[in-house]
């Protein structure tokens, strides 16, 4: 189980996130959507810990993660991938994967170096590895750089390297972005056989179509703060919701526009600090 | 394997066939080898610019000189100084990778270089240790085992042994998960971060494996030039070991030993043009960067390469 608890985070004078409380749940399918700006991507960098928060708790299973080091995060059980796919270009597939699960001991790491221990630990990795990525049907890429894949191909390497050390929890980061329908309908797939008993599920995505279809649970997220939660169904129903986010394009537009009117009273403010303090 | 088993032997029986001057210069080649080997688990395993592995080779140099020499008149046998002057090396590499390694990239490489600087003027300074610009003289020859090594084939002989050693062991390193570790802080620090891996403490063992080769490195070095001054650790020193590496091949222990030939042999070859020796030497060097940018030899065809080929066919 993934918990915000009471999170905030300011950059200077701008609240992203306001006191955003969310229950990620083993077993289902967590969508968090919402307009861009809404905060979505903040809450991963902090449950991932690339930010930190301000102030509030996140846990993972009880494990307090707002102050470990980002490592720790992901030895924690959590794992990610990223909006602008990170690998590891100059290595083939079979090593992005064995990244994730290299021994977490150093002195276990220097001695199998120095050719002290048993070896038998890479070998199981390495075969961990091949499982997940034929899972994923992409078993015959193994030998290959990453660096040199189709787009497509390295989204579902950089899903492989994220499930391959079995985490706890996990953050798909608008992992339809960019994949064309075919493509989009085979990650589905793949999403939807990700879920586990003990693994909890946040999908952040800007594709209704694909949440509406595997999301078993949605928060819609807007200007930093929670606006609704429920079943797809729910939101669907939710008057609030459509409103503000889905059905009527007005009222989206509304949502964005308040979006862009901050990010502009910010920009026009940063532009004339002399003027700050006159009425 | 075979190629790579013959190569050695190949380089002994090269070696009875020299007269001494070739033959010093080939047991250069081999010690810069074994250097570049060092640092290349640095440069080219984990990606960090260190300019200043010249100061771990001065420490195992030094730590020979004052313990088997007439300076305190200790006599210490060879492979004793060899252990604590690799040992002193390893300590100086995880006491200085402690603050540095948070730095990256050009940061860390200043920080590398002001290193090698500050030990090095130490030595120049720390008269009634070091006897500062006199350096230290009649040095004890390395005796192992009862085997008093003092021609240049002698070195020769254990100069080969080493670079064999550490080529395997820099191998073995590469293909274990921490050569993996130390790839993925190379490719996306913060990526590997985010798998799991503790990034500081894997870039200080590489630092401080790299400064142990080092450090033996030295140790060879004065008991083979029965003489060490500040001058034989100039920056200078440091940079063509850098050299070594990235003309050779970054991250690929036969490029390396390539440049190691390379860059020991040109300077020589280039002895008889004098006064325009440095200025074609340089020439040399922006050529072959220019025609090979990623080193002689590319980092995919290693040893593993080379054996997977062998297997193969």
């Amino acid at each position: 189980m993934l918990v915000f608890d009471h999170v905030t985070k300011r950059f200077g004078a701008n609240t992203a996130i306001d006191d955003v409380s969310l229950t990620i749940r083993p077993g289902v399918i967590t969508a968090v959507i919402g307009p861009n700006g809404a905060g979505k991507s903040t809450l991963v960098n902090m449950a991932a810990g690339s930010f930190r928060t301000t102030s509030g708790r996140i846990l993972l299973d009880d494990v307090a993660l707002q102050d470990l080091p980002k490592y720790k995060i992901a030895r924690a059980g959590l794992s990610r991938t990223y909006q602008n796919i990170r690998l590891f270009d100059g290595l083939t597939v079979l090593q992005n994967l064995e990244v994730a699960l290299v021994p977490r001991s150093l002195p276990r790491l220097i001695m199998q170096a120095f050719g002290l221990s048993p070896g038998s630990s890479e070998a199981e990795a390495r075969s961990d590895c091949e499982t997940v990525l034929q899972r994923l049907g992409i078993a015959h890429l193994g030998e290959r750089h990453a660096g040199s894949l189709a787009y497509g191909q390295q989204k579902l390497v950089e899903l492989a390297r994220a499930i391959v050390a079995r985490p706890r929890a996990i953050l798909l980061d608008e992992p339809a972005a960019g994949l064309n329908h075919g493509e989009t309908d085979e990650l589905k797939a793949h999403i939807q056989a990700l879920r586990s008993p003990d693994l909890a599920i946040v999908l952040i995505e800007h594709d209704m179509k694909l949440i509406m279809s595997v999301s078993d649970e949605i928060y819609v997220m807007a200007r930093g703060a929670v606006l609704a939660h429920g079943t797809p169904e729910a939101i669907r129903g939710n008057r609030q919701v459509q409103e503000a986010y889905l059905g009527q394009p007005g009222a989206m537009g509304t949502i964005e526009a308040a979006a862009r009117g901050r990010r502009n009273r910010i920009r026009v403010r940063a532009g004339e600090g002399l003027a700050w303090g006159q009425p | 394997m075979i190629p790579m088993a013959l190569m050695p032997i190949a380089v002994i029986v090269f070696g009875q066939f020299l007269p001494a001057y070739p033959l010093r210069i080939l047991d250069l080649v081999l010690l810069y080898a074994m250097l570049g080997l060092g640092l290349n688990i640095v440069v080219g395993y984990a990606g960090l610019l260190d300019l200043g592995y010249v100061a771990f080779y001065a420490i195992g140099a030094y730590t020979y000189a004052l313990l088997a020499s007439p300076q305190f008149d200790l006599h210490l046998p060879f492979l004793l100084v060899l252990l604590i002057g690799a040992g002193l090396a390893a300590l100086a590499g995880v006491l200085l990778g402690i603050p540095v390694l948070r730095l990256r990239g050009d940061y860390l490489a200043i920080v590398t270089l002001g290193f090698g600087e500050i030990i090095r003027v130490l030595m120049n300074n720390l008269d009634g240790l070091t006897n500062g610009p006199q350096g230290i003289a009649r040095i004890d020859e390395a005796v192992i085992f009862g085997w008093h090594l003092s021609t240049p084939l002698d070195y020769l002989y254990l100069l080969v042994v080493l670079v064999v050693l550490t080529f395997l062991f820099v191998w073995r390193l590469q293909e274990s998960s921490l050569g993996i570790a130390l790839a993925a802080v190379r490719e996306d620090q913060d990526a590997a971060r985010g798998c799991g891996i503790d990034t500081t403490g894997v870039k200080l063992v590489a630092f401080a494996t790299s400064a142990t080769i080092g450090g033996i490195g030295g140790v060879v070095f004065a008991s083979m030039q029965q003489f060490v001054s500040p001058e034989s650790f100039t920056f200078w020193e440091s940079l063509s070991i850098v050299l070594v590496v990235v003309v050779g091949g970054l991250g690929n222990p036969f490029g390396v030993i390539l440049g190691a030939a390379l860059l020991v042999v040109m300077p020589e070859l280039l002895r008889a043009y004098a006064d325009y020796r440095q200025l074609l030497y340089g020439i040399a060097l922006v050529l072959i960067i220019l025609a090979r940018p990623m080193g002689l030899i590319r980092r995919e065809y290693g040893p593993s390469w080379l054996v997977r080929r062998m297997t193969r066919a």
